[in-house]
């Protein structure tokens, strides 16, 4: 920990705020945390519990010099960003670390409890005296991880270079998904989209959504998606929003991560970017100069694969 | 949806409009019509009383409702008047509409201005755009009772001639001896003889003095608070100030929430604020 | 007091659904832990564990509501509206609300149901509210994110209940705090019992004195509030999770050229659009002025205009907001201001 408190000091010199996390005392796991003195900074933390993908603030703080502490897959959103020019190079300045792989905090809540202090080291979660192995209990994203280290970084914490090995997912709903008939397909987002309440938390997390306060989703005009929770409109509007997340989409998890009634919403951009990639080639976030297929269009020459 | 339809209930929910048809339809500048609805029961028509300041939602079923203030004054017992401007998509709805067509309206809601306790005062009624919908319901309504007050000064402001709202009106408050009428357009324009520059200037260069007097201005936010400067200088005591908010407003009785300025509600604690009323939350 | 035994729970919840819908907290299926109240079937298990992400309150208002229907038609050459009122008839019971689930429907109560007003008592709230049972769970344990003990009867707060059972051995206490609850304690499924009470669940604190008129006092310090709402994302959840939120949003919906309905659906303060005026306008444009908006509605303006705290202390927006942030820091913070 000392080396990342000592990093993001020096960055701070550079920058008005870091973003990093710190403990939360009530939850007792990591929070997201904002550094603006180095006295703040004496609070940083780096651990399994470090979920949130804190580059959803970035294109929020943009008239601001920022730092970021991100890991691998963060890194890929704010590489992301600054290929759409969302952000800019310039204004970010990216603390890598080596990261073990994350724990779905409500698999730790539903071994532990809500807010008992987690701790995590040598492969295993414990609190209290219970202990599980992280590995069970790993975010599903990391246990496909490929990343070898933050793809953009500035500063290096700890040591990168080789993605965190994880067993394979339990597959589990993916499975049973993958198995389904079209129709059953169908029923099964009906079922799922009936619980969403419309709270947007799915947008307001993800780091690349960035109509935010003008979204289809929401906005009174044109109105395309009224309010009402009813099921299919509430899917309609998702799958409005997962499409503009083709090309784009990191797979960081965030949106599912997010969801308060459980909807897994990473079924279906799993499956856009699996298209996203076979089709092009490309997978979002892979550097800062990408070009990213949808938004990419030359009158002139009106194929990808040309322009590749 | 667990809920069945109550056939032909008169028993009135809130949120249940009073159905309405439009009888005229009055093109006042490019942007701004007015709308005069009488309702469609007979009896609900008789009944309807409201003080000047107060609003209504009036809409269209299908498309949406919007709060607009009412621009006649509480002596027209054959219609009620809204003045609606064009801004969005509700409001784009109606401007479609022409007389003879169903509208469905909820009024009167929120506080109008306390005229009753303005007796034997001076009044200053300064206007800007279609802010001046509210304080035509006024200023009718203190003509029509015009030996209760002192002298009553009014400005009235727009962007360009053809902004001025009220037409007809005008001419006649232009025209009569017991009130002092100026209105004014921010820039000079050709065809325009009267009065240039904004409200807030044109009310400082005139001076008006503040003893005795209420002053109500209403108009766009920017207007608003220049104004209400512009009349703190001139010495006005914020308890004899009075303004009319605009806020989105939904359901128009103090319950979806999105209206507050503080800790008070525009639509039933306003639209009419004292200054005093409203602190340091405007 | 009453006594109703484990293994009788299934035959009350049974029995209430015969004649109401029950709702009690369950898992979502493929979801990791994820409890909401939703509507019980025979067989279901109920889980009493970890709490609900959403409160009770979709049950007196639900997330989408229709208000009214309307149709238009021709009639002697002129275009006309029907309007029908919608009735909700729905009999619901709630088995294991929480004690500061029942009371944000007492909260709620005096505001929809409000007689003194002008034109308040909301008749749809009403039909809901009226056709409901709570039956309320007391908490003799609590997490780190529950608060209710800061409020001043905490976890034995009674308020908004019909009955309450307390966990005991072999099963649950139960007392009755309204008529309807006495006749649910005197079905055979329960028998006398001269247990005590169990000892209630203490939570972490919150102070709450003075901090209607902090929020006041630090209104216009708009750098405070851009520190405090800085991690905020701005999403909708904490106001629908919570048991005392209760802004919605009216709009309509049509089904045909001619038929259609205006319906109500719950709205967050956090929200841009919440404020956004169609000229453009917005006096909220930052999550700052949302998040101060938020907080000042909770602990002043509602407990100056009506004498409550927008808040029970259930946690539900700290345990589930995305952005991680505790109402309690922001609390803590203003107090410190």
């Amino acid at each position: 920990m000392e080396d990342l408190i000592s990093a993001i000091k020096k960055v701070l010199e550079q920058v008005d705020v870091v973003l990093g996390w710190a403990r939360s005392e009530a939850a007792g796991v990591a929070a997201p945390a904002f550094f603006h003195t180095p006295a703040e900074a004496e609070g940083a933390i780096f651990d399994s519990t470090c979920v949130h993908n804190l580059a959803v603030h970035l294109p929020r703080l943009a008239d601001k010099k920022a730092g970021i502490v991100a890991k691998g897959c963060d890194a890929r959103s704010i590489a992301q960003l600054i290929a759409e020019g969302i952000i800019k190079r310039e204004r970010v300045t990216v603390i890598g670390v080596a990261c073990p792989g994350v724990i779905d905090v409500k698999k730790a809540w539903r071994c532990f409890g809500f807010g008992k202090r987690v701790s995590d080291s040598g492969g295993q979660v414990a609190m209290e005296g219970k202990t599980v192995k992280r590995e069970e209990i790993l975010l599903r994203k990391c246990r496909g991880c490929r990343e070898a280290g933050p793809v953009i970084r500035d500063v290096t914490v700890g040591e990168v270079g080789k993605a965190p090995a994880a067993p394979a997912d339990p597959a589990g709903i993916r499975k049973r998904f993958a198995a389904m008939s079209f129709a059953e397909r169908r029923q099964f987002w009906q079922d799922q989209f009936s619980r969403c309440i419309r709270c947007y938390a799915c947008r307001e997390a993800c780091p690349l959504c960035f109509c935010r306060d003008v979204c289809t989703m929401q906005a009174h005009e044109p109105g395309w998606s009224g309010g009402a929770t009813n099921s299919s409109q509430s899917w309609m509007a998702q799958l409005v929003r997962i499409s503009h997340m083709a090309g784009r989409c990191t797979g960081c998890e965030e949106c599912e991560r997010a969801c308060p009634v459980g909807i897994p919403l990473m079924l279906l951009l799993e499956e856009q970017n699996a298209v996203v990639e076979e089709l092009f080639g490309y997978r979002a976030g892979s550097g800062t100069e990408a070009k990213t297929p949808f938004l990419t269009f030359d009158v002139n020459n009106d194929s990808w694969e040309q322009e590749r | 949806m667990n809920t069945v339809p109550r056939k032909g209930t008169k028993a009135k929910e809130p949120f249940v409009p009073e159905l309405a048809r439009l009888i005229d339809v009055i093109e006042e500048t490019p942007g701004v019509r007015s709308f005069r609805v009488v309702f469609e029961d007979v009896a609900v028509m008789s009944a309807f009383s409201f003080a000047p300041g107060q609003i209504g939602l009036m809409g269209i079923p299908g498309v949406g409702e919007s709060t607009f203030a009412i621009s006649s004054p509480p002596s027209r017992r054959d219609y009620i008047q809204f003045s609606v401007m064009k801004t969005g998509f509700v409001t784009s709805a109606i401007h479609e509409l022409e007389a003879g067509d169903a509208v469905a309206v909820r009024a009167p809601l929120g506080c109008g201005f306390p005229v009753d306790s303005w007796k034997g005062k001076n009044i200053l009624i300064a206007g800007g755009g279609i802010g001046m919908a509210p304080l035509r319901s006024l200023l009718l309504h203190l003509l029509d009772r015009r030996d209760e007050f002192g002298g009553i000064r009014v400005f009235y402001g727009a962007r360009t001639p053809a902004d001025l709202c009220f037409a007809g009106d005008r001419a006649e408050w232009e025209r009569r001896q017991d009130i002092d009428f100026i209105a004014t357009v921010d820039r000079r324009q050709p065809g325009w003889s009267g009065r240039t520059g904004v409200v807030p200037d044109v009310l400082e260069s005139e001076r008006p003095p503040a003893q005795d007097t209420v002053a109500v201005a209403c108009g766009p936010p920017v207007m608003i608070r220049y104004t209400l400067a512009a009349l703190k200088r001139l010495g006005f005591s914020e308890d004899r100030v009075y303004t009319t908010l605009e806020r989105k407003m939904k359901c128009g009785i103090g319950l979806c929430g999105r209206c507050n300025v503080g800790s008070k509600y525009v639509c039933t604690d306003g639209p009419v604020f004292s200054l005093a009323d409203l602190g340091n939350e405007i | 007091m009453r006594f109703l035994r484990e293994e009788n729970i299934p035959l009350l919840l049974h029995r209430l659904s015969e004649s109401a819908t029950v709702w009690a907290p369950q898992v979502v299926r493929d979801t990791v832990n994820t409890v909401l109240f939703s509507p019980w079937l025979e067989g279901a298990e109920v889980e009493t564990g970890l709490y609900s992400m959403l409160s009770a309150k979709e049950l007196v208002l639900p997330a989408t509501e229709r208000l009214f229907s309307y149709r238009y038609s021709q009639a002697g050459g002129r275009e006309k509206i029907e309007i029908n009122a919608d009735a909700p008839q729905e009999q619901a019971a709630i088995f294991a609300a929480r004690a500061c689930d029942a009371k944000g429907l007492a909260v709620m109560d005096a505001l929809f149901l409000d007689r003194s007003g002008a034109s308040y008592n909301d008749g749809q709230y009403r039909a809901r509210r009226s056709g409901l049972t709570v039956i309320t769970l007391a908490c003799t344990t609590c997490d780190s994110a529950c608060f209710c003990s800061s409020f001043e009867k905490g976890a034995a707060e009674t308020a908004g209940s019909d009955i309450i059972l307390y966990p005991a051995t072999g099963g649950y206490l139960a007392e009755a705090v309204s008529k309807r609850g006495e006749e649910l304690a005197a079905l055979d499924l329960f028998r006398d019992s001269s247990l005590e009470k169990p000892e209630l669940a203490r939570t972490a604190k919150v102070e709450l004195a003075g901090l209607g008129q902090r929020l006041f006092d630090i209104y216009d310090d708009l750098d405070f509030w851009r520190r405090t709402a800085e991690g905020c994302l701005s999403c909708g959840y904490c106001s629908y999770a919570c048991p005392a939120c209760h802004c919605f949003n009216i709009f309509d919906e049509a089904e045909s050229d001619r038929t259609g309905g205006r319906f109500r659906c719950w709205d967050a303060c956090m929200f841009y659009a919440y404020t956004q005026e169609s000229s453009g306008n917005n006096p909220r444009p930052e999550p700052a002025h949302r998040y101060r908006n938020r907080l000042a509605h909770k602990f002043s303006y509602y407990p100056l205009n009506r004498g409550e705290i927008l808040c029970t202390g259930c946690g539900r927006c700290i345990r589930g907001c995305p952005a991680g942030l505790d109402l309690r820091d922001a609390i803590r913070a203003v107090r410190a201001r």
